[in-house]
């Protein structure tokens, strides 16, 4: 990945981060964040398609699943659009991410990635065939988006290391 | 600083492939349910785990992070450092153990403890699943 002393995101004195992003690169990320909004509120979170966004807890006891999710799925929907909701506003037009706020947006742009990268059905061994540049080709138009947003979230993931203390963060009570 | 992808990504999205794509997939979902659930809660549940103790709670539950081929590496370091505040050489180990051998165990604890740790790994999209430690493996 790229090292630049602008990127995107940039780690504060502070702890916060400032943004360094374009306005079209901001309207696209909030154009995508709009896309998992919608998939939230309107699709069935037991699709298929959303399978990665939602994982079995118990994978050997559907019966304990069932439970698990009757409890929880609506909390993880419930806590996936509030973290959407906070980072639109601050894609929009901020100039500054709050500690909290790089969390929101990680979470958020990983989202839209796995959603992407179940939709290119993408394995382990792929190579995202990016050169293929056919500008009618929708699968190489995706396969572009997604590399890009691996670029991203890097970048982002980058400027949140470095906020983490060599010996990680104290625990939470445990 | 421009990526040479977003210019492929923007135009993507001006010309309204990624829309179509998504709207592809949503029609499929209409025609799949019927009606448009609503997932989203009106009000946020209160989760009470308490009623789900397991009555065998000695045994202790374990954590299970299994590889997948979209989260980026890097992320998943990430989140097990804050999440668990494992270091940064720990929770590197516990990535590669998820990339090399399909799966780490990442945390464990009783079984309420276990389903909040799936339940915020699960926020940040990784894949985790829980089981009774030495069972299933």
């Amino acid at each position: 990945m790229r090292r630049r002393a602008s990127g995107p995101f940039q780690l504060q004195a502070d702890g916060s981060y400032r943004i360094n992003l374009p306005p079209d690169v901001r309207e696209l990320m909030n154009h995508l964040f709009g896309e998992l909004r919608d998939v939230l509120t309107q699709a069935d979170t037991s699709d298929p398609a959303l399978r990665r966004l939602f994982p079995a807890a118990y994978h050997d006891d559907p019966e304990r699943d069932a439970e698990y999710q009757d409890l929880m799925r609506s909390e993880l929907v419930a806590s996936r659009l509030t973290a959407i909701s906070r980072v639109t506003e601050v894609i929009g037009d901020g100039d500054r991410l709050e500690p909290g706020d790089m969390d929101l947006l990680l979470q958020s742009l990983n989202a839209v990635r796995l959603l992407l990268g179940t939709m290119l059905d993408v394995s382990e061994d792929d190579e995202t065939d990016a050169e293929a540049d056919d500008p009618d080709d929708p699968v190489a138009a995706q396969a572009h988006l997604y590399s890009y947003l691996g670029w991203l979230l890097e970048t982002a993931v980058a400027a949140a290391m470095a906020a983490v203390p060599d010996g990680g963060n104290p625990p939470k009570a445990r | 600083m421009r990526d040479p992808p977003c210019d492929n990504a923007l135009r993507a999205i001006r010309e309204g492939t990624i829309g179509r794509a998504f709207t592809a997939m949503e029609s499929q979902w209409y025609g799949q349910n019927g009606a448009v659930p609503s997932t989203v809660p009106s009000t946020r549940e209160e989760v009470d785990l308490d009623q789900n103790v397991d009555t065998t709670a000695d045994s202790p539950w374990v954590v299970i992070v299994w590889n997948d081929p979209i989260n980026l590496m890097s992320y998943v370091t990430l989140v097990l450092r804050k999440l668990f505040g494992y270091s940064l050489e720990k929770a590197t180990q516990l990535m590669l153990d998820v990339h090399h051998k399909g799966r780490a165990v990442v945390s464990s604890g009783p079984r309420e403890r276990a389903e909040l740790d799936v339940y915020r790994l699960h926020e940040h999209g990784l894949w985790a699943t829980m089981q009774k430690d030495g069972h299933g493996k």
